[in-house]
């Protein structure tokens, strides 16, 4: 026994006083994460990699899913804009499709608007007039488009998920408080409205149906570009027109109605002039989706529920058999700690924490991927069929991912606690 | 305060002896056994066994396979609660606790080492010799300063933060045993402690068990005649009888 130290009689040891209850759920969260810790980097397990890739896959399949949600759910194409900040009427509803129902205007917009346009950060300010009109070309039948009017400047702005580019700036009608002279009249079509339309560049477009008034000509427009609109474009048929025209085409002009107005520039800036101009109007800064909006738009909803059922229902089941897999290759462990001394109920608690961790890491890891994966969707939309992002990004989503992942974990615990259960530490340390 | 007292731990269970000259620390009193369901399938494991252990004795268990040497070591742990007879530990039945309460005796009261040293994997040799103490509740801090201590007292003081893996099976032995000893307990039971040892290797590790044996009582059981050797009496098991007791 050569350099052992003898064990004498001074070895005394009360194990049964000071202990706390509070060191022991220290001491056994420890364990569960050590052990998985060195599961992880010593013997690198494969069937916790296994469950932590399908938990991170899971997750990350619910993330890009709610954020294409979130992207549809977040104003559809008459929304689809590249404007810092957006005011909008208190208590408005979200501007629906052709046959939406009007909700409530902003007042003297024009005038306001060249007042935001004049703060120093801002670079542009345009109200912008959302009209349901019947237009007919020369050839084609009447058919109704929602109007968007704006007014444009020297930079391309996306409004209506169509580009101003088109639209010529600095007109007598435009960037001012003039209602005088003749019509700009152009218009730019999204390629839905042009086919409903059988409309082309260049082509005139006369205002007929209940905005056509017999006291003057009919309004016309000469369509000066066809565009692919936003993610919306298959069904909504949109256009864009200077805002003093579909003014005075829908009756607005005198008021100088529009149904929200938008700011390019600084972000601060830009919302400290709106908060000016219109102090009892809604002012938001418009590079955050509102996750709220989900529930506000049936088909986001239930495509984002409908994840979130699929999520936790694979997630639970993936982690279940997993864990309960591994709490089958585990019960020597379970039976050295029933061996030393460790009752039922902590023997379960290593189990249960080990695997809610397990679910953790797998949750924090999808966010990850869901995030990256909702990157690379916009990208390769952006590059092929759609002019912008078709899914949104929020920060709620970390929690949100977090909760559902220990929520599946919280259903699947069951299942290796049972199986844990059922060892026999005698079958197990006789061997 | 030695944890050589079981009076506190279990007042309330009323299952102490009223004999108070026959407190040894461990008494088997015709203890009958059996695995398996009854009728014709069942095996017969102990019948009417009656072994008794003082305090700084060490008894050796020897038969073959099968004569009832692990089922006595598990009845005297509380891991088994035989069909028939009592089983004391310091003066208090067994049988009559219920799961709970004889968890805690064992951890309190009893040291296991076991053939297969039984270490978890994926935690160091002190993280190992610890493990009892989280159970209790004991400080981070006291439990790390125990296992060291005890480590060092087994030769392993540079081997704290090793993993079972990178232990030789002398070493992990020698884990176990620490383990087995951190808690201050008045029973250590060995099931044959050298069997997967060289010759060598479990003469040290009896060396160490005769030591710590000074001042409690050893059951240790094993086909091993050298391991039996350092035993104070050995006491022979045939089919579940006691054929011999060498006292």
């Amino acid at each position: 026994m050569d350099g052992w130290s003898r064990m004498g009689g001074d070895d005394e040891f009360d194990v049964s006083s000071g202990g706390t209850r509070r060191a022991r759920w220290r001491g056994l969260v420890g364990i569960s994460v050590i052990r998985l810790w060195k599961r992880m980097v010593t013997t690198r397990s494969g069937r916790l990699v296994a469950t932590i890739g399908a938990v991170a896959l899971t997750i990350a399949l619910l993330v890009v899913v709610t954020g294409i949600a979130l992207g549809l759910a977040d104003g559809g194409a008459v929304a689809d804009d590249d404007a810092d900040v957006r005011i909008a009427p208190e208590e408005s509803a979200t501007l629906s499709a052709v046959d939406g129902v009007e909700g409530p205007r902003l007042g003297a917009t024009n005038d306001r608007a060249e007042t935001i346009r004049a703060e120093d950060g801002v670079a542009h300010a345009s109200p912008v007039l959302v009209e349901p009109v019947q237009l007919e070309s020369t050839d084609g039948d009447p058919r109704t488009l929602l109007l968007v009017g704006v007014v444009p400047d020297d930079e391309p702005r996306t409004v209506g998920g169509l580009s101003t580019e088109s639209l010529e700036s600095g007109g007598p009608r435009d960037a001012d408080d003039s209602s005088d002279g003749p019509p700009a009249g152009e218009i730019v079509l999204s390629a839905t409205a042009a086919d409903r339309l059988e409309a082309d560049a260049e082509e005139t477009l006369t205002v007929t149906g209940p905005h056509r008034s017999d006291e003057r000509p009919a309004p016309s427009f000469t369509a000066s570009a066809v565009e692919t609109a936003g993610d919306d474009d298959l069904e909504t048929p949109i256009a864009l027109v200077h805002l003093r025209d579909l003014q005075t085409v829908a009756g607005a002009d005198g008021g100088q109605l529009a149904d929200h107005v938008l700011i390019w520039g600084d972000a601060d800036a830009a919302t400290a002039a709106a908060a000016e101009a219109y102090p009892d109007a809604t002012v938001q800064a418009t590079d955050g989706t509102d996750p709220s909006a989900l529930f506000g738009d049936g088909l986001a909803f239930a495509t984002s529920l409908l994840a979130l059922i699929v999520g936790v229902t694979i997630c639970a089941s993936f982690v279940a058999t997993t864990a309960g897999m591994t709490v089958n290759e585990d019960r020597r462990t379970l039976a050295v700690l029933e061996s030393v001394g460790y009752p039922t109920h902590s023997r379960l608690t290593i189990i249960a924490v080990s695997t809610l961790l397990t679910t953790l890491c797998g949750a924090l890891l999808g966010i990850i991927l869901g995030v990256g994966g909702i990157h690379a969707l916009n990208t390769v939309a952006s590059a092929t069929v759609a002019p912008g992002a078709v899914a949104a990004v929020h920060p709620v989503f970390v929690p949100y991912a977090i909760v559902v992942a220990l929520v599946s974990g919280l259903v699947a615990v069951p299942y290796p606690l049972a199986v844990a259960a059922r060892t026999s530490v005698l079958a197990e340390v006789g061997r | 305060m030695s944890n050589h007292a079981l009076e506190q731990a279990t007042a309330s269970s009323g299952q102490r002896s009223t004999d108070a000259e026959s407190t040894a620390a461990v008494r088997l009193e015709r203890v009958t056994h059996e695995y398996g369901s009854s009728g014709d399938r069942a095996v017969t494991a102990l019948r009417n066994v009656s072994v008794t252990v003082q305090t700084g004795e060490i008894v050796g268990l020897e038969g073959p396979s099968g004569s009832g040497k692990s089922t006595i070591l598990h009845a005297v742990t509380g891991l088994l609660v035989p069909i028939d007879g009592t089983v004391e530990l310091l003066g208090t039945d067994l049988t009559g606790l219920s799961d709970r309460k004889r968890t805690r005796l064992r951890r309190q009261h009893i040291g296991i080492v076991f053939q297969r040293f039984h270490l978890l994997p994926s935690l160091s040799a002190r993280a190992n010799v610890a493990l009892p103490l989280v159970q209790a509740g004991v400080p981070t801090a006291t439990r790390r300063e125990r296992a060291e201590t005890l480590l060092e007292r087994v030769g392993l003081a540079d081997r704290t933060g090793h993993l079972p893996g990178e232990l030789s099976g002398g070493e992990r032995q020698r884990v176990a045993i620490a383990r087995a000893l951190v808690t201050d307990p008045d029973v250590i039971v060995a099931d044959e402690p050298t069997g997967e040892l060289d010759t060598a290797t479990g003469a040290d590790v009896l060396d160490l068990l005769t030591d710590i044996g000074r001042n409690r009582a050893v059951l240790v059981a094993s086909h091993d005649d050298a391991t039996l050797s350092v035993a104070d009496r050995v006491v022979g098991l045939r089919d579940g009888r006691v054929v011999t007791d060498g006292r």
